[in-house]
């Protein structure tokens, strides 16, 4: 029969595999006791930065070389293509007295490289995004346009925020989910104008989940963010960020209109130093005192798999009376051994932590964001949050995954469940990242982070790479600049508790065979494929992550 | 080696000379003229030239030494200005390479010691992270309603300041929800989110560039692009953050808005984080805007190359309840050559004979408003905003639009909900009228809410409110007369106007109003007395003062209406509202009364 192309996303095909199964390849099973292991940070202990292998320079040179051919050949084809292809360029130049739509200039990198691996981004999918991933099978016609054959691919799932696995089509969680569309499917106003009972329990839940006096919820992280900072700072307030920070925070502090200074990646002392020279400097040419400062900082950076330094930070925090605003977006759930996040793998107390902001987009399988602090910054934000008086809030059904997951990881619900969730990240998480530590592979980021960005450095192996791996069944994210430095291109894995250790021995064995067709092994040191899984196990779980 | 025995043999002269000169100082120092002037020179000149030529023999040492020092050799050329004057260039590139790119005013610094430092760190007393809120502002939380069970027409129960409203025999009316069309009670559209949470959960873990995108997620995209007659739609996870990503995405520094005074918040954040360049034009005033197009087009007519330009403004305007003259200016925009953006957020679902917004309402080609967005969290019952428009546009929007490149997409279930609900919308078409039922449902009993409120016989209605919004819109808005304020000294407007007087935002957040709370106050006095006495729910404008970046219009009641309201609901909603306003309204007659009320508020 001759295959069948449309341009548009075909419905998903049917599934009749028996519920069973279904479940299974949401979540997986625990195979052995074994795979378990708690994650903490050992009190009193130096917080250190993760050992990270550096490449040799030809790597780095070759980079910078990959990037000037693909610049080059792109200013060629637009000058060439300007000439004779003048209908694919009518968005760049004026037409009737209309400005284009966007620069030529700007939109260079996007037409002319993010363009030639489209294929590798955006991958349309069906179904929920649990142990494995169904992607819809397409190739490429034309610049923008696809061709869908009307199958999909099951693919193994490092590409999802699923930390604890919550991505499941049925279940205790989806049963209470479903419960709540009797509240409707919408929230249908605003949180200033109408509230029901059950935001208030979500609320409450959320704010004795993380330890905190009361919290707000947002119907979506980015703009938990986006909108949070006008209501705590002014143009006399300091905000000290991260260079990394995500960009909602750096938006919401541009919106804020705030001083901001930005601080090297992790880098306590420059941070402590900028606030002492801050402190006695004062504001911007009236030298006043500044009326507060604020430490902006995330609990776990995405693009680098790394914490921040949380006791160090509250040490110079109270040391210099600033306020810290930790983003708990990625930590809250995927870290501690109760799965509180970043204060409680460190063991620190949440109230010497200001502001904790998070999502329950990533370990809850929910969406939104919240905010918790002391009972006057969430009276004062009720009324002041612009999110709360000219936005939607969350709807039903997610306050109902959002209640039912965090008392699943609380204990409330199906006791030893949530545990069991917690301890299968943890594993995975460093069974992985030793795993690849030793095959000789470049990774980021400290050992318990459930995300590993596995470095490419070329872009140019980037969609061999993510093409290769999906082919052979597993969905990995490739990210480049400008989401990460220019020369440190990457994979990133993000790792769930609905993966099975079988399935990350089947990828380790994979990756192994795609690093060396790629030449991804950039550390001298490593070792073979049977050799590596014959003791990961017992290694992944000593204190250090040693190769 | 050559070099380094022609550079010795320089040194052992210049040595000599100024061992010379020295010696002859020193032997006879009293019957000597002091030595010339010319002759210190030399021995200074000398010395630097021995050490300099000490370090230019280093340079043989180290690899790559003899090269230098042979170009340096072979540009000399007995030529000592240009060999300085190139060692000064080298210097400032050595300079220049070595400080720092972002140079911060240096003058502006002052130099502490550590010392100095410490003890400028021990006495700084930061202000607390918050203001804590006054006890003349606890009325507002206390007066957030909560709704026990479902956000629907009739309630059974519902908490305000602690106080339970329930009635056994009778329903509470609510007219406080922005679920117009009622789809929130549809069983279809329940039915169809159950179907697709027991398919693919509830979140969708992801960005909709790495694998967030659904099947349904594209789904829906078509469907709005195609129920608002454009080219292509793009959603986004929640309504209030599409136009502070939307905007920013095509207005950069230099482009040029020309803003409605009246628009919603989120509007105006988005023009101040897009840095563009802002001319404001009177509330729907169609000759101010005119006035000011003219004005601007001798300036921009000599622009090259041309910076986009846009007009901004709303369909329906959730300040002010009324609805934009599109009429007049799609015909302004084509004669000036602008694109026209449009916040639809209320109008889409309200207006038009089968929901399509303001456009359909006048009867105006969705194509002439080059970017239209919207809100999914009203009519359609579902949750997040949208923005369609032609496809350039909005492919440029999924690489460079904030709100969508850095959030996770929107549950999958919501996206389903909104598909659904547009098929609710369109399906019932009268064949004769092209009339939506769902549409002529809505349209007939706001109406019908119009005349009765507008009706001679609402003596204190009328003698206390005026209907500021336009006769179409669902959301219908009472604000106090203008003569009854003035009896009360109430300002006209509250905030500032320094974001429509210089063009930049006030610095800091707007002060908390004593007389706009009191203003607030007494309509909430409406709403709680007309929901004890006849089990009606009414909301009023809930305005964030403080984050408000242009003059704010006096605070409104505000009576949400949906398609399940029916005429004995409005006629029962009209008369016990003017007996409610009178018995209020008779003890307030001047500023005092008003005043007097704080105590009120301090017990509420």
């Amino acid at each position: 029969m001759p295959e069948v192309f449309t341009r548009t996303i075909p419905n998903a095909p049917e599934d009749d595999r028996p519920l069973e199964i279904i479940s299974d390849h949401e979540y997986g099973k625990l195979t052995s006791d074994e795979y378990l292991y708690t994650s903490k940070h050992p009190v009193g202990e130096p917080f250190l930065k993760p050992e990270e292998g550096e490449p040799t320079y030809i790597i780095y040179l070759a980079t910078y070389l990959n990037f000037l051919l693909l610049i080059i050949i792109g200013h060629i084809r637009d000058f060439f293509g300007k000439i004779f292809k003048p209908k694919e360029y009518e968005d760049l130049i004026e037409i009737d007295g209309y400005a284009p739509w966007y620069d030529g200039f700007e939109s260079f990198y996007v037409r002319r490289l993010k363009m030639r691996i489209d294929d590798c981004f955006a991958r349309p999918i069906h179904g929920a995004p649990g142990r494995f991933i169904k992607c819809f099978n397409r190739k490429r016609d034309g610049k923008y346009g696809y061709l869908y054959d009307g199958t999909s691919r099951e693919c193994l799932n490092l590409s999802s925020y699923n930390y604890l696995g919550f991505a499941q089509s049925s279940g205790t969680c989806t049963d209470f989910a479903l419960d709540c569309l009797k509240y409707g499917t919408s929230a249908c106003a605003s949180r200033l104008h109408l509230g029901t009972d059950l935001h208030k329990k979500c609320e409450r839940v959320i704010a004795d989940f993380v330890g905190k006096e009361d919290a707000i919820i947002v119907s979506q992280g980015y703009g938990t963010n986006a909108n949070f900072f006008m209501s705590i700072a002014d143009s006399k307030t300091l905000i000290i960020s991260d260079e990394l920070n995500h960009a909602s925070i750096r938006f919401g502090i541009r919106l804020s209109g705030a001083i901001v200074k930005v601080f090297k990646h992790n880098d306590m002392k420059s941070l402590e130093k900028l606030i002492r020279d801050q402190i006695a400097q004062g504001q911007p040419k009236t030298h006043r005192p500044w009326k507060k400062i604020i430490i902006a900082v995330e609990g776990l950076y995405s693009m680098e798999g790394n914490m921040c330094d949380l006791p160090e930070l509250i040490r110079i925090k109270d040391k210099y009376k600033c306020y810290l605003f930790v983003d708990e977006a990625h930590s809250i759930g995927a870290l501690g051994p109760n799965g509180k996040g970043i204060c409680d793998y460190f063991q620190v107390d949440p109230n010497d932590v200001d502001v904790l902001m998070g999502t329950l987009t990533k370990s809850f399988g929910a969406t939104g964001g919240y905010i918790a602090g002391s009972q006057e910054l969430i009276d004062k934000l009720r009324l002041d949050y612009i999110t709360q008086g000219y936005s939607e809030s969350v709807p039903p059904p997610v306050l109902g995954q959002m209640i039912s997951s965090l008392s699943v990881i609380n204990g409330d619900l199906n006791p030893g469940e949530g545990k069991e969730r917690l301890q299968r990240i943890a594993f995975n998480s460093r069974y992985l990242r030793l795993g690849l530590k030793r095959l000789g592979f470049i990774v980021y980021g400290a050992d318990d982070s459930p995300v590993i960005p596995l470095l490419i450095y070329l872009p140019g192996k980037m969609p061999g790479l993510s093409r290769s791996l999906y082919d052979l069944g597993i969905a990995i994210v490739v990210v480049s600049y400008p989401a990460t430095p220019l020369l440190s291109a990457r994979a990133r894995l993000c790792l769930s508790s609905a993966i099975t250790k079988e399935d990350l021995d089947d990828l380790l064995i994979k990756l192994s065979d795609v690093g060396d067709q790629f030449f991804l092994k950039y550390n001298s040191k490593k070792l073979p494929i049977e050799q590596v899984l014959s003791t990961l196990v017992e290694d992944c779980k000593k204190t250090n992550l040693d190769f | 080696m050559a070099s380094s025995l022609v550079i010795s043999t320089t040194t052992t002269t210049i040595t000599s000379i100024a061992t010379e000169i020295l010696n002859r100082q020193l032997s006879d120092g009293q019957n000597l003229p002091p030595p010339p002037l010319s002759q210190t020179w030399q021995v200074i000149l000398n010395t630097f030239i021995h050490h300099f030529l000490k370090f230019l023999n280093l340079l043989n040492k180290i690899p790559g030494g003899p090269v230098v020092l042979r170009y340096i050799k072979s540009s000399y050329q007995n030529d000592p200005i240009r060999s300085l004057f190139e060692y000064c260039l080298f210097i400032f590139a050595l300079t220049y390479f070595f400080t720092s790119k972002k140079k911060e005013n240096k003058s502006e610094i002052v130099k502490f010691s550590s010392k100095e430092i410490d003890e400028l760190c021990n006495e700084w007393e930061p202000e607390p992270l918050v203001k804590e809120v006054i006890n003349l502002q606890e009325w507002q939380l206390k007066s957030i309603p909560e709704i026990v069970g479902q956000n629907q027409f009739n309630l059974k129960k519902i908490i305000i300041n602690n106080n339970t409203y329930n009635d056994e025999k009778q329903s509470i009316k609510n007219f406080a929800s922005q679920d117009f069309l009622n789809l929130n009670e549809n069983q279809r559209i329940k039915d169809a989110a159950e179907v697709e949470i027991k398919y693919a959960g509830v979140g969708a873990c992801g960005p909709p560039n790495f694998y967030g995108t659904q099947d349904v997620h594209v789904r829906v995209e078509e469907d709005l692009a195609e129920f608002l007659d454009s080219e292509q739609a793009i959603i986004y996870g929640q309504d209030y953050v599409t136009a502070g990503s939307v905007i920013p995405a095509f207005l950069k520094r230099g482009d040029l808005c020309v803003v409605d005074r009246n628009v919603n918040n989120a509007v105006q954040k988005a023009l101040i984080v897009s840095r563009a360049d802002i001319e404001w034009f009177d509330h729907n005033d169609m000759d101010h805007l005119n006035q000011i197009l003219t004005q601007l087009k001798p300036v921009l007519d000599k622009q090259k190359p041309i910076k986009r330009r846009f007009i901004v403004t709303e369909g329906l305007f959730a300040n002010s309840g009324d609805i934009v003259n599109l009429p007049k200016i799609v015909e302004l925009k084509n004669k000036f050559k602008y694109r026209l953006f449009l916040d639809e957020s209320l109008s889409i679902g309200t207006l038009g004979i089968t929901g399509k917004g303001v456009a359909e309402h006048f009867n105006i080609p969705r194509a002439e408003i080059s970017i239209t967005i919207g809100s999914m969290a009203n009519s359609f019952a579902s949750s997040g905003g949208f923005c369609v428009g032609v496809s350039s546009m909005v492919h440029h929007q999924r690489i460079s639009s904030n709100a969508y490149v850095f959030s996770a997409s929107l549950p999958p279930y919501s996206a389903k909900v909104t598909s659904q609900a547009i098929k609710v919308i369109k399906e019932n078409i009268d064949s004769r009228t092209g009339q939506s039922k769902l549409m002529t449902t809505l349209h007939k009993i706001t109406n019908y809410t119009y005349q009765t409120l507008s009706r001679s016989s609402n003596t204190n209605l009328n003698c206390y409110f005026d209907i500021v919004s336009s006769p179409q819109s669902p959301m219908i808005h009472l604000q106090l007369k203008e003569t009854y304020r003035e009896k009360l000294n109430l300002p006209l407007l509250y905030g500032n106007s320094s974001f429509i007087t210089t063009g930049k935002p006030s610095q800091y957040p707007n002060k908390f109003d004593e007389y706009f709370n009191l203003e607030c106050f007494l309509l909430q006095k409406v709403i709680d007395l007309i929901l004890t006495k006849s089990n009606i729910l009414l909301t009023r404008s809930k305005i964030i003062l403080e984050h408000e970046d242009l003059p704010v219009l006096p605070p409104h009641l505000l009576i949400n209406l949906s398609a399940s309201v029916t005429k004995s609901d409005i006629d029962m909603l009209v008369e016990s509202l003017d007996a409610v306003v009178y018995s209020i309204f008779k003890n307030i007659q001047a500023e005092n009364d008003l005043i007097n009320l704080t105590n009120e508020i301090l017990n509420y």
